[in-house]
């Protein structure tokens, strides 16, 4: 059971998080944001510009960029498609199978609201099946919606009925990919292609494709229930809205945490999560993914939204961060994730497949006392050679962790070789 | 809890003027005795667990302080250090543990038997009176099975009980097969048959004995078969401090320390098997221990923290016949077979309290009550109670040279005539009840763990009859350690690492229990070897 916490609660709210009946989300909060994209769906795009609210699952790509783009095409509805991403399978990330349980009609609402705001009859909800319970829950939810009058008004502006069904997604990592999720939706396996041309112009059966995260979605009904300007004034500094960030690793109370966006690094892992486990000191934090430039001590004080994380040098990603104390190995660290990402490799770019497998090897070897300084050139070698080397961002992934974990914590790697 | 006794020189007079045949008193229903003076049944130190599997248990404190404990080592000590790979991984090498290696060792897996002190060091060895297994024409299975449940107070789990006793005849004829000379009679036709003793609380004669050392008969036999097992590697003085874990809690290895070179060393393994024996050297209620002394709660503490659950923590045995004086021997066993085979107790007024072949446990509330009521023996200020060797050596004179010779020998230790002088005895913390759960297979609740022996509970309820427990060692080590060797066959590498450490520490935190107490213990109080001073020596 995850454990919840933080403020102000929007995402986690008790009246949000009510499960899959549509009922209690209707007397609720619900509704209101799907009757303001039906409204006025130029309107609630531009809410959503300047809300400014960005990708929550890992790129914070501009999301009314995306909906502008497939707004603007000129086929019909009927070949428009919105894709609710919930794909949702790296260590440390668990935010999205908590929204998709107990808040299934919040990413509902959001998803119809995009529909609404693209002008896309095709609404999939993505989800992760080996995640328990979420599949069987997004379907009941799905199902709660059938005949519903806010649907009706959809089909008016829509000008042909919302098709919203459910889609198991293969429960692999790359699946998540965006291109991925549409060779999934299109019934192949989730093998992701070279962009561009980008989904927004070429997605499912070539068609324009809006593929958001499920928090995407969800924040997205939100704001346009909050209004832009009060959603805005939800973060810190510049920073907008909430984020929801999924805490892990050394510390007393790990969880998910609905905290205002650019709340510090410090304050999620000293206010919130408790401090750190058995009273050691902070030693690292693998951010989003984790896939991303590691945050050391010096980066405690970093406001946590994607453009203070950038500027630090690494990415928000997902808002994962598992936290490291140190009592805790870095290398052992790294060669639990590139293990897993050896194992997500999906194999059709060949130095992703081999790369990822490369890597994983020698951090094992490493790991277990049988690495040699050799073996560090390799990995430096290595880390340099491989990233752009693949279709998705996987690969890039993998090196970015083992270069940042090298260049952040050089000691422990050659502690480790020469320790024989 | 003990008041001052009668001197022994008047009790002395006083069983010499009743024996042999000194009069009954005191008879009141077991319950109430138990209730009133058995350890067990007393609040008095213990707490409830706060922290694991069995939070809000009653546990005894000193137990509870080592069971709600952090980690010796952290993730980042051994980062690096470098992984030797095994089938199996058998942590203790006493009875269990040895049965359970020449087992996984004759199904193919690699095993390797690590020692805290050295192969066959542990309790086996103080197993005197025998081992109970239904061997005879005139017993059954059905009959072991429910004199082991009903001795136990309906508190074990009838499917290991079935599982043990079925296990009983074949154990036997395994032990005779690896060298172990059980005592034999010659039967009415001139026949050999095995010699059969009887143990208290059970119905037939059950016991096969090889005279008052059977423990140390059967260890001898199984550490020559484990040193000639070519399967098997054998290391002592090398102590297991942790666990390893794979992200998904499975047990994958162990921590090890060598205490010969002071290097923290990693094993991994497909399957790791505990049978570390007892806590008797915690001495719980602050009562003498019969115990050796790497019975420290090793296994308890690692297996609980990776998330084992435990039962019946809170039950002891207290063997009522461990000597009271002289003080240098205090806690040395006298067999339960003296008293199977007739020898009395009686009280600081010559007077018999208790039927001396009652369950262990009523015997031993007994005694206590003698002695918290003051009608117990004092002697250079320990108080027992006497036990009338004499007697038997005169109805039976050959039973010292015969069956008793660890009798003989430790009387003669403490200067005692056993012929002409009683012993002064009195209950002596001698056997963990309970421990780590486990299923027929010594399967415990964690992936990739197994524990068989001492360490695991739930066979013998709240009280053991004499000779299951050699019989429950060989029975499970040898069903665990087939398990386990079925388990390494999958000769899948795991990744090591501490998982379970991160939820265990945030379990104490949010306790309020302190980080800095540190266990495994390792060496009991008396050593004056903390494990932090372990740990200093490897760094």
């Amino acid at each position: 059971m995850t454990h919840i916490g933080g403020s102000p609660r929007l995402l986690t709210a008790l009246d949000t998080l009510v499960g899959v009946d549509l009922d209690a989300w209707l007397a609720g909060p619900g509704g209101a944001a799907l009757t303001a994209a039906v409204a006025d769906p130029a309107a609630a795009r531009e809410a959503v510009r300047l809300a400014d609210l960005r990708g929550m699952g890992g790129a914070a790509f501009p999301t009314a960029r995306k909906w502008d783009a497939v707004a603007a095409a000129t086929v019909p509805a009927g070949e428009r498609w919105v894709i609710a991403n919930g794909n949702e399978d790296e260590p440390g990330t668990f935010k999205d199978r908590v929204l998709l349980e107990h808040a299934p009609h919040l990413i509902i609402e959001g998803a119809l609201a995009a529909a609404a705001c693209c002008g896309a009859a095709n609404v999939v909800l993505y989800v992760n099946p080996r995640h328990a319970g979420v599949e069987a829950a997004i379907a009941e939810a799905v199902a709660q919606w059938r005949d519903h009058h806010l649907l009706d008004e959809l089909e008016r502006v829509l000008g042909e009925p919302v098709r919203l069904r459910v889609h198991a997604s293969s429960g692999l990592y790359v699946g998540g990919e965006d291109t991925a999720a549409i060779a999934s939706v299109e019934g192949g396996f989730p093998f992701p292609r070279r962009k561009p041309p980008y989904p927004t112009t070429h997605g499912v059966e070539g068609m324009p494709t809006v593929v958001n995260n499920v928090e995407t979605l969800a924040q997205a009904a939100v704001l346009l229930r909050l209004g832009a300007p009060a959603y805005r004034d939800l973060g810190v500094g510049e920073a907008s809205g909430t984020r929801l960030y999924s805490l892990s690793g050394d510390v007393i109370r790990p969880g998910l945490y609905e905290l205002p966006s650019g709340t510090s690094l410090r304050s999620l892992v000293f206010d919130h999560g408790g401090g750190m486990l058995a009273d050691r000191s902070f030693k690292a934090v693998f951010t989003g993914g984790p896939s991303n430039t590691l945050l050391a001590t010096d980066g405690l004080d970093v406001a946590l939204d994607p453009d203070s994380v950038v500027a630090a040098g690494s990415r928000l990603g997902t808002g994962a961060m598992i936290v490291i104390s140190e009592g805790t190995s870095i290398t052992r660290k790294v060669a639990e994730y590139i293990d897993f990402f050896a194992g997500a490799s999906c194999g059709p770019c060949p130095p992703c497949r081999t790369g990822t497998h490369q890597l994983s090897q020698i951090l094992h070897r490493i790991d277990t006392g049988h690495g040699t300084p050799a073996d560090l050139d390799t990995l430096r070698s290595l880390t340099a050679l491989l990233p752009g080397s693949g279709n998705c961002g996987l690969v890039d992934a993998a090196a970015t962790v083992v270069a940042s974990a090298l260049e952040r914590f050089p000691h422990e790697f050659e502690r480790q070789v020469h320790h024989r | 809890m003990t008041s001052a006794g009668i001197p022994y020189e008047h009790a002395v007079e006083a069983w010499r003027a009743a024996a042999p045949a000194p009069p009954r008193s005191l008879d009141v229903p077991a319950a109430d005795v138990l209730a009133a003076h058995h350890p067990d049944h007393q609040a008095h130190g213990t707490t409830t667990l706060r922290v694991g599997a069995n939070a809000g248990d009653r546990c005894p404190s000193v137990l509870a302080d080592l069971l709600e404990s952090a980690s010796l080592v952290d993730d980042v000590d051994i980062a690096g250090t470098a992984v030797a790979d095994t089938d199996v991984v058998v942590v203790g090498g006493g009875g269990a543990g040895c049965a359970a290696a020449l087992t996984a060792a004759d199904q193919g897996a690699r095993v390797l038997v690590l020692n805290k002190l050295r192969l066959g060091d542990s309790n086996t060895v103080m197993a005197e009176g025998g081992i109970q297994a239904a061997v005879a024409p005139e017993d059954s299975l059905q009959r072991h099975f429910a004199d082991t449940v009903r001795a136990g107070h309906l508190a074990g789990s009838r499917d290991l009980v079935a599982a043990m006793v079925h296990d009983g005849p074949d154990v036997i004829r395994w032990l005779i097969q690896l060298g172990v000379t059980f005592d034999t009679v010659a039967g009415d036709a001139g026949e050999v048959l095995m010699a059969r003793g009887r143990a208290g609380g059970t119905t037939v004669p059950r016991i096969l004995s090889c005279r008052d050392h059977t423990g140390l008969e059967i260890m001898r036999s199984l550490r020559e078969a484990v040193a000639l097992h070519p399967g098997i590697v054998v290391r002592d003085h090398a102590p297991v401090v942790e666990l390893l874990t794979d992200t998904h809690g499975r047990c994958t290895g162990a921590v090890v320390v060598d205490l010969v070179s002071n290097a923290v060393q990693l094993v991994r393994a497909n399957a790791v098997l505990l049978t570390t024996g007892g806590a008797g050297r915690l001495y719980v209620g602050s009562f003498p221990s019969s115990n050796h002394y790497g019975a420290t709660a090793d296994g308890l503490v690692l297996a609980y923290r990776a998330g084992a659950r435990l039962v019946d923590v809170d039950s002891f045995q207290y063997h009522p016949t461990g000597l009271a004086w002289p003080s240098a021997l205090v806690g040395q066993l006298i067999t339960e077979a003296a008293r199977g085979a007739g020898a009395l107790l009686v009280n600081g007024h010559g007077e018999r309290f208790v039927d001396e072949v009652a369950p262990r446990d009523v015997v031993a509330a007994a005694m206590l009550r003698e002695m918290a009521d003051g009608r117990a023996v004092e002697r250079d200020g320990q108080v027992g109670l006497l036990l009338d060797v004499p007697s038997l050596v005169a109805d039976q004179p050959e039973i010292l040279t015969d069956r008793l010779v660890t009798l003989a020998k430790l009387a003669a230790r403490a200067g005692v005539d056993p012929t002409a002088e009683p012993l002064m005895v009195r209950p002596t913390l001698h056997y963990q009840n309970g421990g780590v759960v486990i299923d027929e297979h010594g399967a415990t609740g964690v992936a990739g763990l197994w524990c068989a022996g001492e360490v695991a509970g739930g066979i013998h309820g709240r009280n053991r009859v004499m000779g299951n427990a050699l019989l429950d060692i060989l029975a499970f080590g040898r069903r665990a350690g087939r398990a386990a060797a079925h388990a390494a066959g999958e000769r899948i590498r795991r990744p090591v690492g501490l998982h379970h450490l991160q939820q265990w520490q945030r379990g104490l935190v949010d306790a309020g229990l302190p980080l800095d107490r540190r266990a495994p213990l390792l060496f009991p109080p008396e050593s004056n070897v903390t494990p932090d001073d372990v740990m200093a020596r490897c760094r």
